[in-house]
């Protein structure tokens, strides 16, 4: 079998050497807590402050705005659960969200809901976008805080969140968006956006699984999730990670270095990758190609196949990408989010993601126009028999 | 793919393994690593009940970890197929409505017969694997499904629904094994983490062996079979009033009032009356079996031919002659007596340690029947 080739970069990435070169002190010999008040308490503490002040700059913050945490899902937690217990004893309980979130800001929300308060989810057009009018209508004074998804994690659908913001935040609402797929795609710059929260990543931008933060903007209300010391202000208590924020900084200023590079490399491989298996099965469906798109994921639909043989004989074919959101036993679960978007469910259960990223290259893009159309044909030939 | 089964399966070729998690599965996918051939597993996720039974044998997301280290360990990919849908429609749905005929199904025949081998064959056609290969105790002997070569583990008799042309494509490794030797031998390959796990006895739905909260849940507690109803004798004489037919099999003596000049069972359930009818032994035993969604194994055999029958898992072989076959139903003379003919469940047939097909019961004759002559 020719190398295996790895398509799922929206899933996650491998991690910069840069950034393990980075790290490696703080995992031995700097390894000291940064509470503490002696000299290997202060070398740590000094590292997690500029760690901290790199991240901001990386998103136009400020040092104090930032706050460490596990990952994508913990700072979605934080933001969503951690406003919506702030604003609740002022009457505004209500937690307004899109259907094409992340698990994370959906669960959060229903959480929301099992503690008193309400969730309302605002339709979307087909393409991927919040519904103006539907948006407009949900914007009531009992709302505590509005969720949007920057960029999809499934379809790459960009959604305007710096206008959704404003609007939110004319109606006294707090506003959160998951930038996971959003930083190093799009210009993140929380000073010129009306958000109070924002959510980033480590392990999509090459830092390791377990990092990422939590833009808070100053004044921004939040009730913290767990309680313990002052560490973050109190927002975030436990002994910080130094060696995953030193880490994250440097993923993240790369990430920036690169942006537009990056930027330009990566759609240029992807709709080159889009025409020709277009070409190739032309009645492949293309999801969230009518509105704006990230320009590193694919996510496409041949009508009678299915993901999950599909998903196998690329695998088998050296070709690894992903199906819907992947459930925890590894089996593939229909999309929520192409459920939301009105696709078909026998279209949804076809849909396959293709992310490019890193370790793409056009040679890589050549195998999959060789292979892919091969094997809808097989699926399909299967199909009929 | 057709050229690679008519030599037969060669190291080098694709097999595709169902892999349940258990040590069954994991020592076959091992061996056939072993032996040069190009292993792909795979695990069915068939029911998902919500919150994951840790140390259930089978379909808990620990199986399927497990299915998955194992691959890792041995060094073949893996994959998970998700069959909940077609499981819960062609097996729950059945055992749940067979239940409420005052029957006694066998879900894992209706899965081998309907679920895991059809996906299965249809998966290792997608990725152009000649071959499938499953953990059960039996064995392919010249495209022939034989008995377990460990009468104590044998599995054929939950095999005789899965379609004929199967056969030939199926390798069952470890069948002529015993459970010992696939045990040591999980030990020696170095599959720990399978090797000493419990054997699964509890259907995979039913994880505490309470078939009657399953059809509860499904029909819900105020269904007929859930009901009080009467407990007659055969001659119809009312001796008592049982909590709810669905809890009963035939020949079943759990659960019946004692005060009897010798222990009783149940002979039969008729569920249109909620009546459960009670005997002693020598009413249980019967001399013929009629069956239905018959299949065979071989050509389809001539009334007059004799197999070995086998009512029950485990039950020994009895002579049993096939004595009409009008494409709905057939209907077996039974040489000996047998015990227990519950509809719903299986019978297997036999020739020799051959399996060559089945059926469902749908009832067990008490009369014996002379035998039709056959002309020469």
């Amino acid at each position: 079998m020719p190398e295996p080739l790895y398509f799922d970069h929206a899933a996650t990435t491998p991690v910069r050497p840069e950034v393990v070169e980075a790290m490696i002190p703080y995992l031995g010999p700097r390894f000291g807590n940064p509470s503490s008040t002696h000299r290997w308490g202060r070398e740590a503490r000094a590292a997690l402050d500029e760690a901290r002040e790199r991240v901001a700059r990386c998103l136009g913050a400020k040092a104090d705005e930032v706050c460490f945490t596990s990952g994508g899902t913990e700072a979605d937690n934080l933001a969503v659960l951690g406003a919506f217990h702030a604003m609740s004893p002022k009457g505004r309980k209500t937690v307004v969200t899109t259907p094409i979130e992340h698990k994370a800001v959906l669960a959060a929300a229903h959480q929301a809901a099992r503690e008193g308060g309400a969730e309302r989810l605002v339709r979307m057009t087909p393409s991927g976008q919040v519904d103006g009018a539907s948006y407009a209508e949900s914007m009531t004074s009992d709302v505590a805080v509005v969720s949007v998804m920057w960029v999809n994690n499934e379809t790459g659908s960009i959604n305007p969140v710096p206008e959704l913001a404003q609007q939110a935040k004319a109606a006294g609402a707090l506003f959160h968006t998951d930038g996971v797929q959003a930083f190093g795609k799009l210009d993140v710059n929380t000073a010129q956006l009306a958000v109070d929260y924002l959510t980033m990543s480590g392990h999509k931008i090459g830092a390791p699984k377990g990092t990422g933060a939590l833009f808070i903007r100053r004044g921004a209300p939040l009730e913290p999730l767990f309680h313990g010391g002052s560490q973050d202000r109190g927002r975030r208590p436990g002994t910080e990670n130094v060696a995953f924020a030193v880490g994250l900084a440097v993923a993240a200023e790369m990430t920036i270095a690169e942006r537009e590079t990056e930027h330009v490399r990566l759609g240029r491989m992807r709709d080159r990758l889009q025409a020709a298996l277009m070409a190739a099965v032309p009645d492949l469906i293309v999801h969230g190609a009518e509105g704006p798109r990230a320009v590193h994921v694919l996510n496409v639909s041949a009508p009678g196949t299915d993901a999950e043989s599909m998903l196998m004989a690329l695998d088998l074919a050296g070709i690894a990408c992903s199906g819907g959101s992947a459930c925890q036993s590894g089996s593939v679960e229909p999309s929520h989010v192409l459920a939301a978007l009105g696709v078909r469910s026998d279209i949804a259960a076809a849909a396959v993601r293709l992310s490019l990223g890193v370790m793409t290259d056009d040679a890589a893009i050549d195998r999959v126009v060789q292979v892919f159309p091969t094997l809808v044909a097989k699926a399909r030939g299967m199909a009929l028999a | 793919m057709s050229e690679a089964r008519a030599v037969g399966p060669r190291p080098g070729d694709r097999v595709l393994v169902a892999m349940s998690g258990g040590v069954d599965s994991s020592v076959s996918a091992a061996l056939l690593k072993q032996q040069g051939f190009d292993v792909v597993g795979a695990t069915m996720k068939l029911y998902h009940d919500g919150a994951d039974v840790p140390d259930r044998p089978c379909c808990s997301l620990d199986s399927v970890n497990d299915a998955r280290r194992v691959c890792e360990r041995i060094g073949v990919p893996h994959y998970v197929l998700n069959l909940q849908a077609p499981f819960a429609r062609d097996v729950v749905d059945d055992f749940v409505a067979e239940y409420a005929r005052g029957r006694t199904p066998i879900p894992c025949v209706r899965c081998n017969t309907f679920t895991k081998f059809s996906d299965l064959v249809a998966t290792a056609d997608r990725i152009d694997a000649p071959w499938i290969a499953t953990g059960h105790y039996a064995r392919m002997i010249d495209g022939r499904l034989h008995v377990g070569q460990d009468p104590a583990k044998d599995q054929s008799y939950f095999l005789w629904g899965i379609r004929r042309e199967m056969l030939a494509r199926m390798i069952l490794p470890v069948g002529d094994r015993t459970k010992a030797e696939t045990r040591a031998m999980a030990r020696e390959l170095g599959l720990r983490m399978v090797a000493s796990k419990p054997e699964s006895q509890d259907i995979c739905f039913v994880p505490d062996g309470n078939h009657a909260e399953v059809v509860a849940a499904r029909l819900g507690t105020e269904h007929a079979a859930l009901q009080p109803g009467p407990l007659v004798l055969e001659d119809g004489r009312r001796v008592g009033t049982h909590d709810g037919f669905v809890r009963f099999t035939v020949g079943q003596r759990k659960g019946l009032p004692a005060g009897f000049a010798e222990p009783m069972f149940v002979l039969s359930i008729e569920a249109a009356t909620r009546t459960v009818v009670i005997g002693p032994r020598a009413s249980l035993t019967g001399h013929g079996v009629v069956a239905r969604e018959v299949n065979w194994l071989a050509a389809r055999p001539a009334v007059g031919s004799v197999f070995g029958a086998r009512v029950r898992h485990r039950a020994p072989l009895v002579p049993a002659t096939l004595v009409r076959d009008d494409g709905h139903e057939i209907e077996l003379a039974l040489t000996s007596g047998v015990q227990a003919i519950a509809p719903g469940q299986s019978v297997a047939l036999y020739d020799g340690e051959a399996l060559v097909g089945g059926g469902v019961i749908e009832s067990g004759l008490r009369a014996k029947r002379a035998l039709p002559v056959i002309a020469a």
